[in-house]
């Protein structure tokens, strides 16, 4: 911060209100992003108070970063400055709620797990089974576009978002999309601050519409020696007549992880495991349960265990929960969050595989069958300066994604600050879009408040 | 225009590639809406290359650029407002790769809405966003006005299904965003240029998500005495979270005109008739279709009728495909309008449109998407009657406002174009709108691109800031 900092703390506290400006060292610590702290972190009570604070940070030229539960902070390259945490905690209301209709309005600081509570008195729901979700916050969900095994049959956060308010970096409230389950009016602004890291603007309401939670669910666990057959299996599924809710394949390093508490016995954890849950009237259950048992013979597999409900619960929270997971049983490891083409999903995972042994890391994947791969490199116990390893593998993983075989696109979403740096760019080598990205930047940010240098392109 | 652009235009795409005869631009003078704008110049461009050297040239004359599919829109888009060169994609028309394993494909503009579902069917994959107007209609229309159809209930509407784009930008230069895998890094740049109407760029090439088609499909009929009864029905199953494939609303009027037309089954005695699909698995389809018949029962639906087979089938939905052109027959000219609502307003709003309707002594026919609250209403008129245009106009905006006061949108699928632009500060602020112009200027700078389209022309807003030609506009860094 330029000016003494009692004196921009003093206009912020007149803003926000003085018990809403924290300073103390440890909230301080709770908000570090890489080995960035802010000098405070303040807490907006609505969209008009984060727009003054923007008017004055953009003012004062100080850099601003936007956060809710604080889970996904170090996801991005290092911010190039970093004064203020905007904490949108406190905006953490259903603001119009039609279950009726299907649509939903709600504020960035609600946190999913409350959201989806709200939501299932009603019988529905939203398809963001999404990692932290004891902490999450919708906005920073949304802003991080998380992940969520249920993409596979709902799409994406933009599938289902029909609308934003937010605020510009130059403190302007503004608006795109709507309230509507189809809606064409104007520019779809809203949708590109969709996995915008807090670059473009604060996310001040997202609309929804919501989903009916399926009267019956069956879960099922194909195992396979290798990813070959695991593969051809899942694409044996998506050409039949069968639509699975989700779709996930994991590699024996991920299936330990996701079968290892109260797990079946009956599930070996050694093995490639095709997880496949089905929704839908019991009788539409019923039918999955029969044709894929089929199918997974005809594929190879060992077998094909329905899961209790129980089970169920434990093995999707896992899923849900894979960053956490990885995270927890090794602190330093990287994950890599890779689109990609079904085709290409053996491939990538056979290369991907050589490049963990060649720099001396463990592996762990989780594939979304629709196109996403988690690759999780985790040093070796042995292992005791991990990060150049980390880091020298991270660079072959983009250059493995570059080529015309794979052409996916490849984002280094969870590593340690030091690797971050060795790598040199989460984001992969630059493409030409990011240029087109720069223009939109710079229409919403201009004084380049908003979390500097943590996106893309080093927007 | 000048003629030495003409010129340079022969000379890049041949002679029978641009027309200007006063008879060649008489046909690009309207699309489907009810405005009209003369171009000066028609260009056909048969690959990305020549677009961009057309999108260069453009800003070297300092010339209005607007693209056109099959003119098919209903709100103005491919019209040359301020004249300049119209740029027809239908040159531009072939599948350039169908990759069935991994549900995509890649096609030019030109290509028409149905027949890349023709072209994936033995795939078992078919295009899922389906405009009435699917036969001929272009994807890069689609992608402009981000369009949707009757089954985009279930299946979302173009931008669900377009993962990628190649963009020729107001300066000529070419570029890619997106690409065929669901998740690309970045901004969604995607989300913004598809229903960007053409004023942020041209789209060149498409990459889309092919879907599976489903394995059994029952589609019914449920015929109404009240057009509350109907209304009613369409709630009461939206309150069920039932999520059919498509349901549809023709009120009587319509269906009369239709029956007339198409001869499609369709009762001409009664107030309105739902037109519901239901599709996926057997087990699945089965279950909805008992329960949506029991909804429209209880709403005392006359009769719920399933079509037998897929003729039936196919004839009811050529009923409602051609519905805009039955209602054609009845007058000279019609006006369509695309607001949507919450579909919980459904029969509060119908009652206004019959209320505006009378107050405006016009008639106005009720053909619609109405699972997802998009409302068609088609107010009929005469073009030479001056104060019966003044009417309609006066009806169509009542109509917009009540869909506004109720949360709901201007458009639903039809896009904003040159019609509904002034009727935005209903919808968005000024700080809003200011935003989208900003972004449009980012990539739109010199407002060549379509101009005098989405956004309000309202004072300051820098609508037709045509500036003159940078000298280094024909050599683009
Ligand atoms: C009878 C009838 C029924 C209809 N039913 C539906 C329906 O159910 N759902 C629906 O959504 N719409 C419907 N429409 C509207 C219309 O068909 C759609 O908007 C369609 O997508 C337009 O496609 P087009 O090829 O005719 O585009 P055009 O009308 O030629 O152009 C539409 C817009 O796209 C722009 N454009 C075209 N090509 C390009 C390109 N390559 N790059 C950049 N911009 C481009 C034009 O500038 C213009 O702004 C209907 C229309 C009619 C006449």
């Amino acid at each position: 911060m330029s000016r003494p900092v009692q004196a921009l703390l003093t206009r912020l506290e007149e803003i926000v209100g003085g018990a809403r400006v924290l300073t103390d060292p440890e909230a301080l610590a709770t908000r570090q992003v890489d080995h960035l702290r802010p000098s405070a972190i303040i807490q907006p009570a609505d969209a008009a108070q984060t727009a003054e604070v923007l008017r004055f940070a953009a003012g004062e030229k100080l850099a601003l970063v936007p956060c809710g539960g604080g889970t996904k902070l170090g996801i991005g390259a290092p911010p190039e400055r970093y004064d203020l945490a905007l904490d949108l905690s406190r905006m953490n209301h259903v603001l119009a709620y039609d279950p009726r209709d299907l649509t939903l309005g709600v504020e960035p600081g609600m946190r999913i797990e409350n959201l989806l509570r709200t939501l299932s008195e009603q019988k529905q729901f939203l398809p963001l089974a999404v990692p932290f979700s004891d902490r999450a916050t919708i906005g920073g969900i949304v802003a991080a576009n998380s992940s969520s095994p249920l993409r596979h049959s709902y799409g994406g956060v933009r599938d289902y978002c029909l609308g934003m308010e937010f605020v510009t970096g130059e403190g302007v409230i503004s608006k795109g999309g709507g309230r509507v389950v189809k809606n064409v009016t104007g520019y779809d602004l809203h949708k590109l601050l969709i996995g915008s890291l807090g670059t473009l603007a604060v996310i001040t309401r997202v609309n929804f519409r919501t989903f009916p939670l399926p009267p019956a669910q069956g879960t099922f666990v194909a195992s396979f020696s290798d990813a070959e057959p695991a593969f051809s299996f899942c694409h044996a599924v998506g050409e039949s007549v069968l639509a699975p809710q989700i779709i996930e394949v994991a590699d024996p390093g991920t299936a330990h992880l996701l079968f290892s508490a109260e797990t079946p016995a009956r599930i070996e954890p050694q093995q490639w495991s095709v997880i496949i849950t089905a929704a839908g009237q019991s009788s539409v259950v019923d039918r999955h349960a029969r044709e894929l048992g089929r199918m997974a013979s005809a594929a190879d597999a060992i077998e094909l265990v329905p899961l209790t409900d129980k089970e169920t619960s434990s093995i999707l929270a896992r899923i849900r929960e894979f960053p956490r997971l990885i995270l927890e049983a090794a602190p330093a490891a990287a994950i890599f969050r890779i689109g990609v083409l079904p085709t290409a999903m053996p491939f990538l995972l056979g290369q991907l595989s050589k490049l963990a042994a060649q720099n001396h890391l463990d592996l762990a994947t989780l594939t979304r069958a629709s196109g996403i791969v988690f690759a999780a490199f985790l040093p070796k116990e042995e292992n005791t300066a991990p990060s150049a390893d980390l880091a020298k593998a991270a660079n072959e993983v983009f250059h493995a994604c570059g080529k015309p075989e794979i052409s996916a696109s490849a984002m280094l979403e969870w590593c340690p600050a030091e690797v971050k740096r060795a790598v040199g760019n989460v984001w992969g080598p630059p493409r030409k879009d990011f240029a087109l990205m720069q223009r939109v930047k710079n229409v919403f940010d201009p004084q380049n408040v908003l979390s500097p240098g943590r996106f893309a392109g080093g927007i | 225009m000048q003629p030495k652009l003409i010129r340079e235009l022969v000379a890049l795409l041949g002679p029978k590639a641009v027309l200007s005869q006063p008879e060649d631009l008489m046909l690009y003078e309207y699309d489907g809406s009810v405005e009209l704008g003369a171009p000066e110049c028609i260009v056909l461009p048969s690959s990305t290359r020549e677009v961009a050297e057309i999108a260069r040239l453009a800003r070297l004359y300092a010339t209005p650029l607007v693209g056109r599919g099959a003119g098919t829109g209903l709100s103005g888009g491919a019209i040359a407002r301020n004249g300049g060169i119209v740029i027809v994609f239908s040159r531009m028309n072939r599948i350039l790769e169908i990759d069935g394993a991994n549900q995509r494909a890649v096609v030019q503009p030109g290509v028409v809405n149905l027949d890349l579902s023709r072209a994936v069917e033995h795939l078992g994959l078919y295009f899922a966003p389906d405009p009435s107007s699917q036969k001929s209609c272009t994807i890069g229309g689609n992608v402009a006005e981000n369009s949707g159809g009757p089954h985009t209930l279930a299946y979302g509407v173009t931008t669900n299904h377009v993962t990628g784009l190649e963009l020729v930008l107001s300066d000529g230069e070419v570029v890619r965003i997106g690409g065929k895998t669901v998740e690309t890094l970045g901004y969604d740049l995607d989300g913004l240029f598809v229903g960007s109407e053409g004023t942020l760029a041209l789209v060149t090439e498409i990459t889309v998500r092919l879907s599976r088609k489903p394995e059994a499909v029952k589609t019914l009929l449920a015929v109404y005495e009240t057009l509350d009864d109907t209304t009613e029905s369409v709630v009461d199953i939206t309150v069920r979270a039932i999520t059919p494939a498509a349901c549809e609303m023709l009120d009587g009027f319509t269906l009369r005109a239709v029956e007339d037309f198409v001869h499609a089954g369709f009762p001409k005695d009664c107030a309105a008739v739902l037109l519901i699909e239901v599709e996926g698995l057997t087990e699945a389809v089965e279950a909805q279709a008992a329960e949506i018949t029991e909804v429209c029962r209880l709403h005392h639906a006359r009769e719920v009728r399933v079509a037998r087979d897929d003729r039936e089938r196919d004839l009811l939905w050529k009923g409602r495909k051609n519905a805009f052109g039955a209602l054609g027959r009845l007058s000279p000219m019609y006006y369509v309008q695309d607001g949507v609502i919450p579909r919980t307003r459904l029969p509060e709003t119908l009652r206004c449109i019959t209320e505006v309707a009378c107050k405006y002594d016009l008639q106005i026919g009720n053909i619609f998407h109405a699972g997802d609250g998009n409302l068609h209403p088609l107010i009929l008129f005469d073009e030479r009657d001056r104060a019966q245009f003044e009417r309609v106009i006066a009806a169509g905006n009542e109509i917009m406002k009540h869909c506004i006061a109720v949360g709901g949108a201007l458009t639903g699928e039809h896009g904003v174009g040159m019609e509904k632009n002034e009727l935005m500060p209903l919808m968005f602020t000024p700080d809003d709108l200011a935003l989208m112009q900003r972004v449009r200027a980012a990539f739109n700078p010199t407002g060549l691109l379509n101009p005098g389209k989405v956004l309000p022309l309202g004072k300051g807003c820098g609508e037709i800031r045509v500036l003159p030609p940078p000298a280094s506009a024909s050599t683009p860094a």
